[in-house]
């Protein structure tokens, strides 16, 4: 067994740069989801169908095709542009999973209910504000469960920039296990690893759930929600009959 | 027929039936009433073991509910049980939803079960009906498919937990005129419900119950019109 | 850039057979997935708790283990044990127990939310757990999350895209047979791309329309 301890380094680079590639991908990919999934929301009606195409046609592939075409393709495109095998891999998988979490931002903003839009129009709130103060906090919450998810889903699917020739954990563990001729103990390893990094962040999602379906049941009507935020908003004093609602 | 003695129910520290006794005779038609929370549907629940007895006896057709070696099986094809949101199954045709128990559990064969079912449906007003499929139903008409499914099993005593609660009221009289007929057919009843006209009118016997108690109870007449505790009238005054 | 989506003509049928391979693997995977999700389910639901931590086991590790790693697992580490498997067992395997383990999830959230008093009902006609099972909870539970089952058969399809890494000679696969060929790059992977899609697609309709037309109650 000890002999096999060399191989840890070359693993655990691995492992690194599979981090690394994640932690890109998890930033570009949201910022780049939650922009999108605005638009597919949005009530203008050109935003919402190109992104629409956009969703729909990513959603439609293999992450495979997506990572294949970037590398080897898409630099055919552009004269003169090569892509490192991480730049294409993150490239490729941030396209993928902002595609994914666009469509979750769009079903936390269509969850908020039509109440909510309503009282706050009511009360005099812009299209700016309605949004920034009443609907996507509300949405916020019910979209991280599945956010998370997709996050999860993207650590696991991130072993497939392996196949353009990228080093990553699993791609580390095909070259040492061939090497060392114990594939079997070296891919149990490595799939090990991935357990260690997704478990927590899976019962994460889980515990958030269990508790935001919780405070889903108890949530305030429109009133009490707006009440705080307005006042936050303008900086006054609730009218003394709301406040004592509270 | 049912005996029942010192009958508790625990839902792990909370107690919903604090000792309850009576005595149901064969071909007694016997009315639950009393407010919410008082026990009564665990009460019933608790004869045909959809929920556990915590204490006390409860003997139906001389099966000791609490003999760990009893089959439950066996009480439940005996003990049918008719409930306030219907329970039929969506994804089956009435007539199926009526055949289903007695070729699966009662093992008869299909000519005869199908036989008997288009027999009990035809009973409760709902022939027209076999081949369509639940949700197609107003809520009376599928109440009246559930009880023509309990009674396909033949059993001894029927339980009725709010059968027409949850119903529209133009239709909660279809459903009561077919367990009035029952009921002048001989059939053991044991009822929780509002409908104080059907206990008025069809029961032998009414029990009021408060706290997981039995507080009173006696004939129909006596109880509505001269009830002796005051907890009884305060009851009735506040429901009529 | 100029394009010449023609020189791919010739090689439409090698690219067609790869399609169907990827078809052919995904529908076997997503049956015998299925059959297995099943079984794993009810041994999660089960009395035994030995079985209910095999289950639980097993559907943890496929959740937190990419697909490619299980594959690699099986087609180069069983090796190790003299037991050599060909890309296409090593692939149909991989693929149902991955689908296995998400089969068990989707339909433990469909049979969980049968309403209890459907249950009830049952008991109180007489039927065991497993006639329950059955003929009571099994049909509505699987109409609750038939949109979620055939939305795993999709990406099961396209994920199946993993199997080309082993040289099974499926669609991707092809494709990356195809470019080396005729190094029509662009052309051959928008191709693929649309293949895939067109199935996608195909398959997505056609739950809806399954959907309609299978639960009719």
């Amino acid at each position: 067994m000890g002999d096999y301890l060399q191989y840890l380094p070359p693993l655990a680079r691995g492992a690194g740069m599979t981090v690394i590639l994640c932690l890109i991908v998890a930033v570009a990919g949201s910022l780049l989801g939650f922009g999108i999934g605005l638009a597919r929301a949005s009530s203008i009606g050109v935003l919402r169908w190109i992104s629409a195409i956009y969703t729909n046609f990513l959603r439609g592939i293999p992450l495979l095709i997506i990572l294949l075409f970037t590398y080897f393709a898409l630099p055919l495109l552009i004269p003169g542009a090569v892509f490192s095998q991480l730049e294409s891999g993150a490239i490729g998988l941030t396209l993928f999973v902002s595609a994914y979490i666009a469509e979750v931002v769009r079903g936390s903003i269509e969850s908020v209910p039509q109440g909510q839009y309503e009282a706050a129009e009511a009360l005099g709130l812009g299209f700016f504000n309605k949004f920034r103060y009443v609907i996507v906090p509300q949405a916020m919450r019910v979209m991280v469960p599945p956010w998370v998810g997709i996050l999860l889903a993207m650590i696991k699917d991130s072993s497939l920039v392996s196949v353009i020739g990228f080093v990553d954990l699993t791609q580390a563990g095909k070259i040492v296990g061939t090497t060392t001729m114990q594939p079997l103990l070296i891919f149990v390893f490595v799939g090990a690893v991935y357990f260690f990094i997704c478990y927590p962040l899976g019962r994460f999602g889980r515990w958030y759930e269990t508790r935001l379906s919780i405070s889903l049941a108890r949530t305030p009507d429109a009133l009490q929600v707006l009440v705080p935020a307005i006042s936050d908003l303008i900086g006054s004093e609730p009218s003394s009959d709301l406040g004592g609602k509270q | 027929m049912i005996s029942v003695r010192d009958l508790h129910k625990s839902f792990g520290k909370v107690e919903v039936l604090k000792g309850m006794s009576c005595e149901i005779a064969a071909q007694e038609v016997v009315c639950l009433i009393g407010p919410s929370g008082s026990g009564k549907s665990t009460f019933l629940r608790c004869l045909n073991l959809l929920e556990s007895i915590t204490a006390g006896s409860v003997i139906i057709n001389g099966h000791d509910l609490r003999d760990p070696k009893l089959d439950k099986i066996v009480v439940r094809k005996d003990v049918g049980m008719v409930f306030q949101q219907f329970n039929l199954f969506p994804h089956m045709k009435v007539l199926d939803n009526v055949m289903l128990a007695p070729m699966k559990v009662g093992k008869r064969a299909r000519g005869a079960t199908e036989l008997k079912a288009r027999e009990l449906l035809e009973k409760v007003g709902l022939s027209d009906k076999a081949d369509a499929y639940p949700s197609a139903l107003s809520g009376g008409q599928q109440q009246r498919v559930a009880i023509a499914r309990a009674l396909a099993m033949d059993p001894t005593v029927m339980l009725f937990d709010e059968p027409t609660s949850a119903l529209d009221p133009e239709t909660v009289g279809d459903v009561l005129e077919v367990m009035k007929r029952l009921a002048e057919e001989g059939m053991t009843m044991v009822v929780v419900s509002h409908e104080m006209g059907f206990a008025r009118e069809v029961a032998d016997r009414v029990i009021f119950m408060d706290e997981g108690v039995i507080v009173e109870e006696g004939k129909p007449t006596e109880m509505f019109d001269a009830p002796r505790l005051e907890r009884t009238r305060a009851f009735l005054r506040r429901v009529s | 850039m100029s394009w010449y989506p023609g020189d791919l003509i010739p090689y439409l049928p090698q690219i067609l057979l790869g399609l169907w391979v990827s078809i052919y693997i995904s529908v076997l995977s997503f049956l015998a997935g299925s059959a297995l999700g099943l079984v794993a389910y009810r041994a999660k639901a089960g009395q035994s708790a030995t079985l209910r931590r095999i289950s639980s086991a097993y559907i943890e590790v496929v959740r937190n283990v990419p697909l490619l790693v299980v594959l690699y697992l099986i087609y180069f580490g069983l090796g190790q044990f003299g037991i050599n498997l060909d890309p296409l067992w090593s692939a149909l395997i991989a693929l149902t127990i991955n689908n296995g383990a998400y089969v068990a999830e989707i339909l433990r959230a469909g049979f969980d939310s049968v309403p209890q008093g459907l249950r009830e009902a049952a008991q109180a006609l007489g039927m065991n757990s497993r006639q329950t099972f059955r003929y009571v909870v099994f049909t509505p539970g699987i109409r609750r999350v038939f949109p979620a089952l055939t939305n795993q058969f999709i990406l099961l399809f396209l994920f199946s895209s993993v199997a080309s890494v082993i040289a099974l000679p499926e669609l991707t696969n092809a494709l990356m047979t195809v470019n080396s060929n005729t190094l029509r790059t662009f052309e051959v992977f928008a191709l693929g791309a649309l293949l895939y899609y067109a199935v996608s697609s195909v398959l997505a309709i056609g739950s809806r329309v399954g959907e309609k037309r299978l639960f009719r109650w």
